[in-house]
């Protein structure tokens, strides 16, 4: 018997039948994540319900030498959830129980299929809510969330995941069963929770999550303004942050990501505008609304041609539909697209931008840019057609436009992950030696190299004998840093 | 040693290093790579107590010499230090924004490596965390003179492992952190704090009615009696929740200004603890304050020893000095408090223990279930345990 009818058999009696899909049209369904351009169909999908179960399944893949991956709802944008072809997937799914509210210590425990938003719908009628807030938030996983460390719109002035995660069961790539972290952000020895989110489920399978509840604010203020170029916007972003105030988001839309957005959703974005802006305040309602109308004298300064305050929540829901739908909005004006997520650092924008537009042209392709201007993180969608054979150069300018964000100092991404996407790009980001000893941090979890394999870290197989030339990085040329 | 490296003999007659740069700590770890040499890592000195003692070692990595101001970007809202740098002279240097991050030892010259290594935090960790949240990039030196960066110099990056975290709290036995890149935050332009008389276990219920409120306090601690409760912001905002702290509360002064400032050096200096003292840290789950504080007083009387604890009341962080008594004493405290925050999965850091403590009660308490997963991270960082060797013992 192969390894995996082996496994199937075995893992049936631990699952139940409803627990092993390996129908072949069934195991399609989890060929892919968001990034649909990888697929690869797994041998097996195991759907365990408790902790002990993906134990077992983990320690039976352990024994029979058979690679694993995580799967939470499939939304990744870097194909992190890719399936190995002789290996399983385990999908987290059917752990979806909210284990405890505890609203006295504003802390959650949770299983990791629970999605982001139920979190905090479960705990809104205590007037908590948990911070992190992607754009996907309806549909992911706090378990994806951990090992992505996803972002949202409000992690400028709230932080990342790895700001609201206190402890995080979770099964070990031998099958043993650990708790990283603790009841309190103060633990003994190093911060290997903090390590496990972000690791792209490379490094063990999350069971079970304490998240940190954030009381809601007082009051919310949020603007929409518009202004005759990027440059300006981008002005009134650098004003604010001199003037030492952090909104709780600020975000940019080029005239191309509104005009999208405005025929998917209609949210009442000026459509001939170069630039909108969207920025929401949140704090004590007195200092909260003081601080609103220095932001509104900031975007008069920086020569704004309109601003739209919202009067209610309802109409903040209408801003803010506006600036989330523009991602997936853009298939009406493209057949296909690409999604970026590199970051510069902020004062690095304009330029960005600029350098990006220039690709663009060139390559005779249009990109929309949607992006997080508080903190560098671009989202630029570069649109093409694949029945004018675009697809190609298409890519390569979505590569390149990732790369220029690490020449400018900054990131290859900045929420999405590396995946199976970037893992060949991290040579532009990082030494021989960076790599190395990152890899030597997941030989020490999983020295069998069956956790996820072949995810975030380049390697031969997956980028080619050499994974890449070392570049010095770009603030080692510039003389800001030094390697040696 | 490397002739590029400027030796010197610290009083305790270890031979010490001092690189200024980079490449003088990669050649002095190399250096004692060759040699097989075990190192101590060394910032300001002012948490060399914390964890167990370190057995003999060879060398001394004195960290002060990495002090540059490497890259300070304040619109990008980063910095980018030496490791040795001292945390209250970078906090100088950021032009109306600092490091939120106000541990007892940054007055004592704390260097920012050294806080990162300890994982340290103060009152503002319950609303920005300890360094750990802080740290988006860090350059190390390993134990055999691999350097190695992680993260970057951008708030946003998810690129990697975050390498960063598992030094946070490492005491120096898994690299040399070399440096640092900061987020900081705008400095507030005021801060207020409500003072509320109360016994520890009324102050878990009042603080548990501010936070609950929308006022946003940024630290919420217990100290000497008194419940503290800190507003930052503009200046109309810090006064006006202040006082409606205090409305809410029924009760309690707003301090500012030196009586402000006085409330909270207190607390830091009980934190510091002296010479003498056993001073510990425990985390646990916040509402478990009462409980843990009254066995404390019960165990402390017990075996003779006087105690004083201070806790952050919204995270759970709890930080006890133990004075007088004997070492047995000490011990005996030590052992039996410690073994009831670690029954409710809370954990406990020794950060200076009187002479003889450790005979009677171990620094560390029994290895919890990441032991195993400790040791493999050590053996392939320092696979000969040649830095900070017995730090962890016998964890790792
Ligand atoms: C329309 C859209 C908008 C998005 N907006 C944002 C955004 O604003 N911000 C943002 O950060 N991301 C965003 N994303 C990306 C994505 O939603 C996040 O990365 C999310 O965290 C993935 O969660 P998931 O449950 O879908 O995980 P999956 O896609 O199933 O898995 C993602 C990775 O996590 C691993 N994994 C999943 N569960 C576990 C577990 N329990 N233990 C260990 N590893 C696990 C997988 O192996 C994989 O490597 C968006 C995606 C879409 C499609
Ligand atoms: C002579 C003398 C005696 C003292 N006696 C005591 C005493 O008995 N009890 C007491 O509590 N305090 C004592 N102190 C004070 C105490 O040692 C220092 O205040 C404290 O060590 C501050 O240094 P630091 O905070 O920069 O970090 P350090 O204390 O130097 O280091 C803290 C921890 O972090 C590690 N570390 C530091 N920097 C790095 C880095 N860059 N990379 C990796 N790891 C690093 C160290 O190895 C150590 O484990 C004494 C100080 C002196 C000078």
């Amino acid at each position: 018997m192969t390894a995996i009818a082996d496994l199937r058999d075995t893992l049936t009696a631990v699952l139940g039948p409803a627990g092993v899909i390996s129908d072949p049209v069934e195991l399609r369904t989890y060929e892919c994540d968001g990034l649909a351009g990888y697929r690869v169909v797994p041998s097996l999908v195991l759907l365990p319900t408790t902790t002990a179960e993906v134990a077992a399944v983990v320690r039976a893949c352990h024994r029979a030498k058979v690679p694993f991956v995580a799967r939470g709802a499939g939304t990744g944008l870097s194909g992190g959830a890719l399936p190995v072809a002789e290996g399983v997937v385990i999908s987290l799914q059917r752990m979806r129980a909210l284990v405890e509210v505890d609203p006295a210590n504003h802390r959650a425990v949770v299983q990791p299929g629970v999605t982001n938003l139920a979190i905090s719908r479960a705990v809104s009628a205590y007037d908590l809510y948990y911070a992190p807030d992607p754009s996907s938030q309806q549909v992911c996983t706090i378990g994806g969330n951990v090992a992505e460390n996803s972002g949202g719109a409000h992690c400028l002035k709230y932080g990342f995941t790895t700001n609201h995660v206190l402890a995080l069961e979770t099964v070990l790539p031998d099958g043993s069963v650990v708790w990283l972290g603790g009841p309190s952000p103060e633990v003994a020895g190093p911060d290997l929770r903090g390590l496990m989110v972000g690791s792209e489920g490379t490094l063990g399978i999350v069971t079970g999550v304490v998240v940190r509840l954030l009381r809601k604010p007082e009051a919310v203020h949020t603007l929409l303004a518009d202004f005759p170029s990027i440059e300006q916007a981008g002005n009134t972003v650098t004003d604010i942050i001199g003037a030492g105030i952090v909104p709780a988001a600020m975000e940019i839309m080029d005239q191309l990501a509104i005009e999208a957005s405005e025929a998917a959703v209609g949210a009442g974005y000026t459509l001939d505008t170069p630039a909108a802006l969207v920025i929401e305040l949140d704090g004590p309602a007195d200092e909260c609304g003081d601080l609103f109308e220095a932001v509104q004298e900031l975007c008069h300064r920086n020569g704004t041609t309109k601003i739209r305050v919202a009067a209610d929540d309802a109409e903040r829901g209408r801003i803010w539909t506006g600036r989330k739908a523009a991602f997936a909005a853009v298939g009406r004006i493209s057949p296909q697209y690409f999604v970026q997520d590199g970051v510069v650092p902020r004062t690095r924008l304009a330029e960005a931008l600029g350098t990006i537009a220039a690709m663009g042209a060139e390559a005779g392709l249009r990109v929309a840019n949607v992006f997080h201007a508080g903190d560098g993180n671009l989202h630029p969608l570069v649109l093409y057609d694949d029945a004018r054979g675009e697809h190609e150069r298409a890519e390569k300018l979505s590569k390149a436009i990732a790369e220029l964000c690490v020449d400018l100092g900054g990131s290859l991404s900045g929420e999405h992950g590396i995946g199976t996407d970037k893992a060949c790009s991290m040579p532009v980001m990082f030494g021989e030696d960076d790599l190395a000893t990152m890899d030597r941090v997941r030989r020490a979890f999983d020295p069998d190299g069956l956790c996820n394999p072949g995810k975030m870290l380049p390697t031969p197989r997956l980028c080619g004998e050499k994974p890449g030339p070392y570049r010095p990085h770009p603030l080692e040329a510039d003389g800001v840093i030094e390697r040696l | 040693m490397s002739s590029s490296v400027s030796d010197r003999t610290s009083t305790d007659g270890l031979p010490t290093v001092r690189p200024a740069d980079l490449a003088q700590a990669r050649d002095t770890m190399r250096d004692a790579a060759r040699a097989g040499h075990r190192v101590l890592v060394r910032g300001a000195g002012t948490a060399q107590s914390w964890g167990a003692p370190v057995e003999p070692v060879d060398v001394v990595v004195d960290t002060t010499g990495l002090d540059r101001l490497v890259a300070y970007n304040p619109a990008d809202m980063t910095v980018a230090v030496g490791a040795g740098m001292a945390m209250a002279d970078l906090q100088d240097r950021l032009e109306g924004q600092r490091v939120a991050l106000d541990a007892a030892r940054i007055p004592a010259g704390a260097t920012v490596g050294g806080l990162l290594a300890t994982g340290d935090g103060g009152p503002l960790r319950a609303s920005y965390g300890t360094l750990r949240d802080l740290v988006i990039g860090v350059t190390v030196v390993l134990a055999d003179g691999t350097v190695a960066r992680s993260g970057g110099h951008v708030i946003k990056n998810v690129a990697g492992y975050d390498l960063t975290k598992l030094f946070a709290g490492s005491l120096g036995s898994f690299g040399l952190v070399v440096e640092v890149v900061l987020r900081v935050h705008p400095r507030p332009e005021a801060s207020r704090t409500l003072a509320v008389p109360c016994p520890v276990t009324e102050a878990v219920r009042a603080a548990g009615v501010v936070l609950s409120s929308p006022l946003e306090p940024v630290a919420v601690d217990w100290h000497d009696d008194r419940l503290l409760v800190r507003f930052e912001g503009t200046t109309a905002g810090a006064v006006a929740r202040a006082d409606k702290a205090r409305e809410l509360l029924g009760s309690g002064e707003v301090l500012g200004g030196d009586t402000e400032e006085a409330a909270w050096s207190g607390l830091a200096a009980l934190v510091r603890g002296e010479e003498g003292q056993t001073v510990l840290r425990a985390g646990t789950r916040p509402d478990q304050l009462p409980e843990f504080a009254g066995l404390l007083g019960t165990l402390a009387e017990r075996h003779g020893v006087s105690a004083a604890l201070t806790a952050g009341v919204g995270v759970g962080v709890t930080t006890v000095a133990l004075t007088g008594g004997s070492p047995a004493g000490h011990g005996a405290v030590l052992d039996g408090w410690r073994a009831r925050v670690l029954a409710a999965g809370g954990s406990v850091t020794v950060h200076r223990a009187a002479e003889g403590t450790f005979e009677v009660a171990p620094a560390w308490g029994p290895a919890p279930a990441t032991a195993p997963l400790l040791r493999s991270i050590k053996q392939r960082l320092d696979a000969d345990h040649r830095l900070a060797p017995g730090r962890f013992a016998p964890w790792f």
